[in-house]
């Protein structure tokens, strides 16, 4: 059972702002993870604030130049369907499609996947390695986040009271291999015990990881660029990257695997998406 | 807070049929649907996004009706399974799911018709792994998925058996 709540759709993101100075009030976006938390007692809103009614939100360009923009009313089947994306970002489309299931992407968004801030959170990772920036409104004006500094823990983001997310900003991608994979512990849907995000671009020299499931957030390797740089055998460089990761998660045993099994996985798929972008 | 309503009007057309009505904020569309409307052919198998047995098609997409509020449905178009068969007369892929043994206890059915349906609508020559995807949040515990999977192949090649 869900327990009663008032809800409110506003027109404006003024009227979204003021609803959500509300005490215990909470943005809804498609719901598919918040209507759980609620059926769980996870949490006990007394406003939830529909945000699709907010045009500001709509927002989804795609620039050579500018880079990518992506509106907190997109949906992850809109990411699959989307053909310039699937050109020119096709991480993005790849990630969303191995997300939920069919009927849930239609209701999903990419911002309420980074705004649960699961540490699973299959859309993050390829936003780490992109170095996507979070733009958020609120009573005291607009911020710019660095993703990174937006998921700050399990089930923790970084906004403040009365702030909501208006969109995901993504400079333009190199033209670089990506790749993301996910290790579940079924063939069907099913949260990550383990997702990796990767891109390679052999021309700068440029080479980033982000691990997810496997601590708090999900993380973003550092030092990748130098052993990419040094090491020309592929399969000496999976193995020293697959290091680095080992060296930088903190896994935990839970339900879904042990902390054990995710490290094994992890070199696993840090070796696959490294053969993968980097050959 | 006082400004902020528990009780929504909403109007929404089921069916081809408009109903207008107050509904709690908390009220799913799944609750609406078999409560309000006593449309009683979807189900509610886990309540929480799992199963696809609350499947219904709302402005052309499926959705989990389980983890859509009954205002968030206001000024939609919903179809259901009663709203499939027209005149008493079976679409092709209901027919399929006869024809093939795509039905056991019956359970599933509702929403993998949805899926099924909302698939073929989209994409007239579906591949088996195209049917698959569309169906992979539809769980049935009879019939092993194979027999479904060839009845939304027989109706898309409109073959009968
Ligand atoms: C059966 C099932 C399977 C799932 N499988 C996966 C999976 O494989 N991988 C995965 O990563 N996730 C999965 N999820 C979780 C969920 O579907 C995704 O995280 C989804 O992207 C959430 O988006 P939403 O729009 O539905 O968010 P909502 O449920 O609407 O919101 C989630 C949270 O973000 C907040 N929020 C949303 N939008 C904003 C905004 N613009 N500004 C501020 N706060 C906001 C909400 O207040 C809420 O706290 C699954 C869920 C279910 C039920
Ligand atoms: S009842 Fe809605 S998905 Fe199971
Ligand atoms: S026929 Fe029984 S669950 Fe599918």
């Amino acid at each position: 059972m869900i327990m009663p709540f008032a809800y409110v759709k506003p027109g404006t993101i003024q009227e979204a702002i003021e609803a959500l100075q509300t005490d215990n009030s909470w943005p809804l976006a498609g719901g598919t993870a918040l209507l759980v938390d609620m059926r769980d007692g996870v949490k006990r809103p007394d406003l939830l604030v529909d945000i699709k009614g907010l045009r500001e939100l709509d927002s989804f360009t795609i620039d050579s130049k500018k880079g990518i923009t992506i509106g907190a009313r997109t949906t992850l089947n809109f990411l699959v369907e989307n053909k310039k994306l699937r050109a020119s970002c096709p991480v993005l489309a790849e990630a969303a499609l191995v997300t939920a299931t069919f009927q849930l992407r239609n209701q999903a968004t990419l911002v309420g996947n980074i705004c649960k801030a699961s540490p699973a959170a299959d859309m993050a990772p390829s936003l780490y390695i992109l170095g996507a920036q979070v733009v958020t409104t609120g009573p005291r004006g607009e911020r710019r986040i660095p993703i990174a500094d937006f998921m700050i823990g399990p089930q923790k983001n970084a906004l403040k009271k009365g702030e909501l997310v208006v969109q995901v900003e993504i400079p333009p991608p190199p033209k670089a291999k990506m790749a993301f994979l996910k290790k579940q512990r079924i063939k069907g849907h099913d949260l990550s015990v383990v997702n990796v995000a990767g891109l390679a671009d052999t021309e700068s020299g440029t080479l980033r990881l982000c691990v997810g499931a496997c601590a708090e957030t999900p993380v973003l390797l550092e030092g990748t660029d130098q052993l990419y740089k040094k090491t020309r055998d592929l399969g000496k460089l999976g193995e020293q990257i697959a290091d680095l990761a080992l060296s930088s998660i903190s896994p935990i045993d839970d339900v879904r695997a042990s902390a054990d099994y995710r490290r094994d996985m992890v070199r696993v798929f840090v070796k696959r998406i490294v053969s993968r972008i980097c050959s | 807070m006082e400004s902020y309503k528990q009780e929504i009007d909403i109007t929404l057309r089921v069916n081809g049929v408009e109903y207008r009505d107050q509904v709690p904020a908390h009220m799913t569309l799944l609750q609406f649907l078999k409560e309000k409307l006593f449309l009683t052919g979807t189900k509610e198998g886990c309540g929480r996004g799992e199963c696809g047995a609350c499947t219904v098609i709302m402005d052309g997409r499926t959705v989990n009706s389980c983890l859509v509020l009954a205002v968030e449905a206001d000024r939609s178009k919903i179809r259901t399974i009663e709203g499939e068969a027209k005149r008493g007369r079976l679409t092709a892929l209901q027919k399929a799911f006869i024809d093939y043994g795509g039905t056991q206890c019956g359970f599933c059915t509702p929403g993998m018709i949805m899926s099924g349906q909302n698939l073929l609508e989209r994409n007239q020559k579906p591949s088996r792994d195209e049917i698959v995807e569309a169906i992979a949040g539809n769980l049935c515990r009879c019939t092993g998925y194979e027999l479904i999977i060839q009845a939304i192949e027989a109706a898309a090649s409109k073959k009968g058996k």
